[in-house]
């Protein structure tokens, strides 16, 4: 079997990947937005409302980020364990907060401070368990 | 009011399923293939054509479309911070399905973690 360890250039990836979804919600949501006037009466409206929608650039940006997060998903599964994948996958629970904080100067409350730091002892527990095996194999 | 909230819960589990059928196919592909990847770009490319050929990731893909198609439904009924707290629990099922379809290691330590992770979820999301 091919080796499992999680490196920092893994975790780069990771996040790496995290901020390409990120991405993606956003280009999907704003080509979406361009046709907030629209409203659906039937269900092959929705062809129209694709149509309507492929016209908008941001689509096609928000279906490349999709490609690339796939190659960069599949690239970093080749690495590491689903399990330990996926949970460190939630750093962009982590990002966002911490984004707004930095350059929006937003308040966040104690409860959501409490959660920011479950969730990164959280990664850090999962990461550690991922060395560990490492060590043992 | 009750039932309705039942079935957003429902959905949400479904959602969760679907997700974690399509990074089991995925992962299962990958894994199938075998590869040491370096940082070589065409080694990279090479493995990405070898996996979009494999009709298991396909077969995954239509997995993250029905999800995903369910989760739009969800946010257009349920209040954003519940869906989000109560999609945390996906992580459950991606130990479960890695431990005992995969056959990952999942230890004390991994477990440890995705709980504190989805704790931490429920309370970003619900503050």
């Amino acid at each position: 079997m091919f080796k499992k360890k999680l490196t920092l250039k893994i975790l780069l990836f990771l996040i790496f990947s995290d901020i390409l979804e990120t991405l993606t919600q956003l280009f999907f949501k704003k080509s979406a937005l361009t046709q907030s006037q629209f409203f659906p009466a039937k269900i092959t409206d929705i062809l129209i409302f694709l149509k309507a929608v492929s016209a908008s650039w941001f689509l096609w940006l928000g279906f490349l980020t999709v490609v690339l997060t796939f190659v960069i998903w599949s690239t970093i599964l080749s690495k590491i364990d689903l399990s330990v994948a996926i949970p460190i996958a939630s750093f962009s629970y982590i990002l966002v907060p911490l984004i707004s904080i930095i350059f929006l100067h937003e308040k966040i409350s104690l409860i959501r401070w409490v959660g920011i730091l479950f969730i990164l002892a959280g990664v850090i527990f999962v990461s550690l368990s991922s060395k560990e095996k490492e060590a043992i194999g | 009011m009750k039932e309705s909230l039942i079935f957003i819960l429902f959905l949400i589990v479904l959602t969760s399923i679907c997700d974690t059928i399509n990074q089991l196919f995925l992962k299962s592909a990958i894994n199938s293939l075998n590869a040491s990847l370096t940082g070589n770009i065409l080694k990279i490319l090479r493995f990405i054509l070898k996996l979009i050929i494999m009709p298991r990731v396909w077969i995954g893909f239509l997995f993250a479309v029905l999800s995903l198609c369910i989760w739009l439904f969800v946010l257009s009924k349920a209040d954003l911070n519940f869906a989000f707290s109560a999609d945390s629990m996906h992580y459950i099922f991606i130990a479960l399905a890695s431990r005992f379809v995969l056959k990952e290691k999942v230890g004390l330590k991994r477990w440890a973690g995705t709980i504190f992770i989805i704790l931490g979820i429920i309370l970003v999301s619900l503050s």
